[in-house]
């Protein structure tokens, strides 16, 4: 790929005294991020809670490779998500396969969604791009809906409880929370380095810069119809992942991980983190589910407190909560 | 939180806090292996907020009911009950994270609740899987299925086949004509096959089927097709704020003179949000309806303690299963003796309850719980007494494993 041999465009919006810190600091982004994983579900009220929070923050992740470096805003992410979800499901409950072949199938399904759903609107932009994503998606819901007796439809499907995830002769008892914690974070830090290894190519460089200025990133040489479509595609496998691994966590596929409320969270997730941070939709993730947690179980007048923390957010942290906390803390340090 | 940040938090306070908050976890482990001497925790997955927030809050109502009444009773040996009401939002996936959340923070020992077909699919997925009994309040007549069953898997709610069975057994005479208007989701689709089910036997005509889709607040478009089949009855089988508003447009287009309105189930707090002329003559099946305190001897139990506890209040049909469910639960743990799985399962299939509504009990293979179904009539402004005076009692099909689909019709095999 030409693109891959040519240097990334320069860093844009970054105060230049702070770049050789913030660089610093960016190497260590993805231990970091593992070892506040690791403590994770001892600091959360459940681990079931935990569990989640890994799965959404890996599912914003994936999302804002595409919306906080790629510059496309995707309302069809849930699509990405579900048939990551559905295939692992139907391929363990009817095919009875093993949990990693069920995996598998999921992650390359949800690459092959994602390579169609791209394909189809990579092309466009802007609001026209979130369209077309928002009615792949819904198309995508409806034949889940329809084929019910491969989905299970409106009752979601079911029927593929894992209990046991093991390689050859070593196995561990996934029904025990801790461990399932441990497992599932192992293919999300797995995940994670390998994100972190794609910003930080050329690759990487190349989608960041057709995001500020398409027009110059086309002139230097790149492909960007391509870029965004590969960009879309890897994109999908993360968010396949988040899929897959809520389905082997829940034990059941709702139909609404297909919805367009599904694929809304992504973007919420991803704002109140922090658009374009590395490790802001996990915090985004975080928040919003522990405050959807401890929220509902205080009062059942959730919703309305809900509401108010996130005006408060988008009003005085408009860089979401990481974003903002980022430059607070460049400020701090270059006092 | 933005405060800490902005003044810095030190690495080393930063670790302090950890450790604590992690050793905290460790020290409060020893409590799991003694919870057999605990309250007895019931978990209580209900959607308290979304569009069947009103029936889930009657729901909590009735349960906290029957735990009361548990503790006051001495409990079992003075070992108290305790409810834990969490909101499932109607999310599937919320549902079962609860669930587990109940099971492995909260140690709960069983679990009661979800009002949805897909809600309690998940939440038994969660429940089964982990060896806890699990008692659903909510329609469905998938739960019942061998694929769906386990002997951890209760169902205290009626299942479609036995409302709309009664509905239309008591509903539907031979030769005449039948339209429907269905909910096109899981509650629809299951109240339509039973009424066809039970009309075919009859003798009715189905004239034809229109599907809605959930939530719709708008029916003008399928009312001039259910007109112009010119049906003797017109079935309407739909849930929730569903019900009122199809039924308000039934009658709006005039559908309720030429043909008779009937519904699977005919709510309660649906009747009470709309008025008393549109619902005049609507006639539905129902798990429960205060008004049969009259020559009901456990129902006028029920409905007493219910005021008392609640300043007046009467129990509703879907808030009433909470009281059921938790009731013959803390029997059968009475009886158990204890809060071992088996031997609970074991006294709730030979339990015989009659707490609110005449003699149930739950059938061996599916564990469905065998009772009284009612057919109500919504009654005309005039006829009401008081404003809680909404129905009259047309009929009650005494509980007969015989209205309900066989155990090897559902997949069981014959034990």
């Amino acid at each position: 790929m030409e693109m891959a041999a040519s240097k990334p465009m320069t860093k844009i919006a970054t105060a230049p005294a702070a770049a050789p810190r913030r660089e610093r600091l960016g190497r260590w982004r993805v231990p970091l991020s593992i070892a506040v994983l690791c403590v994770l579900p001892w600091l959360l009220p459940s681990k079931a809670l935990a569990v989640n929070v890994l799965i959404y923050g890996l599912y914003a992740m994936g999302y804002n490779l595409l919306f906080g470096y790629t510059g496309l805003l995707s309302f069809g992410h849930a699509a990405l998500f579900g048939t990551g979800a559905y295939v692992t499901g139907i391929a363990i409950g009817q095919f009875g396969t093993n949990w990693f072949l069920g995996m598998l199938a999921g992650v390359i399904a949800a690459g092959l969604m994602a390579a169609a759903m791209g394909a189809l609107s990579t092309r466009t932009r802007g609001i026209y791009f979130a369209m077309v994503t928002l009615a792949l998606a819904q198309l995508v819901y409806y034949v889940a809906l329809q084929a019910s007796s491969w989905t299970g439809g409106e009752n979601g499907l079911r029927g593929f409880t894992v209990s046991k995830v093991g390689i050859g002769p070593l196995s561990v008892d996934f029904l025990n929370p801790i461990v399932k914690y441990y497992v599932v974070l192992a293919f999300v830090a797995l995940a994670i380095w390998t994100l972190s290894r794609i910003l930080n190519s050329p690759f990487g460089g190349v989608v960041e810069a057709i995001r500020e200025n398409e027009t110059r990133a086309k002139a230097c040489g790149y492909d960007v119809v391509r870029t965004r479509l590969l960009a879309f595609v890897l994109s999908g496998l993360f968010c396949g992942l988040a899929g897959t691994l809520s389905a082997l966590h829940l034990a059941i596929v709702p139909l609404d991980s297909l919805g367009y409320m599904m694929s809304g969270q992504a973007v919420m997730m991803t704002m109140l983190g922090g658009v374009g941070t590395f490790f802001g939709p996990f915090i985004g993730a975080l928040a919003f589910l522990v405050m959807e947690d401890v929220l509902s179980l205080w009062t059942a007048h959730w919703q309305l407190f809900l509401g108010a923390i996130f005006v408060a957010l988008v009003l005085y942290m408009p860089k979401g909560i990481w974003g903002t906390g980022l430059v607070w803390f460049e400020r701090w340090r270059g006092r | 939180m933005t405060q800490t940040t902005k003044q810095g938090l030190s690495r080393r306070s930063l670790i302090k806090g950890t450790a604590s908050v992690a050793a905290l976890g460790v020290l409060g482990a020893p409590r799991i292996a003694r919870a057999d001497e605990g309250p007895i925790k019931i978990g209580f997955p209900v959607p308290i907020t979304g569009p069947f927030g009103a029936e889930a809050k009657d729901q909590v109502k009735s349960a906290e009911l029957a735990v009361k009444q548990f503790n006051a009773a001495g409990g079992l040996n003075g070992r108290l009950a305790e409810l834990l009401v969490r909101d499932d939002k109607l999310n599937p996936g919320e549902a079962a994270t609860r669930t587990l959340e109940l099971i492995e923070k909260d140690k709960a020992h069983f679990i009661v609740g979800a009002l949805s077909s897909a809600v309690q699919l998940s939440v038994n997925e969660v429940t089964r899987a982990r060896g806890v009994i699990y008692i659903s309040i909510s329609q469905s007549d998938t739960i019942n299925e061998a694929k769906d069953f386990s002997r951890f898997t209760f169902h205290e709610a009626l299942n479609p086949q036995m409302t709309a069975g009664a509905v239309a057994r008591h509903a539907f005479k031979k030769g005449q004509k039948v339209a429907y208007l269905a909910a096109d989701y899981a509650y629809g689709h299951e109240m339509l096959a039973a009424f066809k089910r039970t009309a075919a036997p009859i003798g009715v005509e189905t004239v034809g089927e229109v599907l809605h889709p959930f939530g719709a607040p708008d029916y003008s478009a399928f009312m001039p097709r259910l007109m112009s089949m010119k049906a003797d009855i017109l079935c309407i089988c739909n849930f929730g704020r569903d019900q009122a508003n199809s039924i308000k447009q039934a009658v709006d287009f005039g559908l309720k003179g030429p043909s008779k309105i009937v519904v699977p189930v005919l709510l309660h707090n649906q009747r009470l949000a709309s008025s008393p002329d549109v619902f005049e003559g609507v006639v539905g099946g129902a798990n429960y309806y205060w008004g049969i305190e009259d020559h009901n001897a456990s129902a006028k139990t029920f409905n007493d303690a219910f005021r008392a506890a609640y300043n007046g209040a009467i129990p509703t049909d879907y808030g009433t299963y909470g009281y059921t469910a938790v009731r013959s639960l803390l029997m059968a743990v009475k009886e158990a003796g204890g809060t071992d799985t088996d031997k609970v399962i074991t006294a709730l299939e030979g339990l015989k309850y009659d707490v609110a509504k005449g003699p149930q009990s739950y059938r061996k293979c599916d564990h469905q719980s065998v009772q009284s179904v009612f057919v109500i009539e919504s009654k005309k402004k005039s006829e009401m007494k008081t404003d809680a005076d909404l129905f009259k009692v047309l009929a009650t099909e005494a509980g007969d494993p015989a209205t309900l689909r066989s155990c090897e019709q559902l997949g069981h095999k014959p034990s």
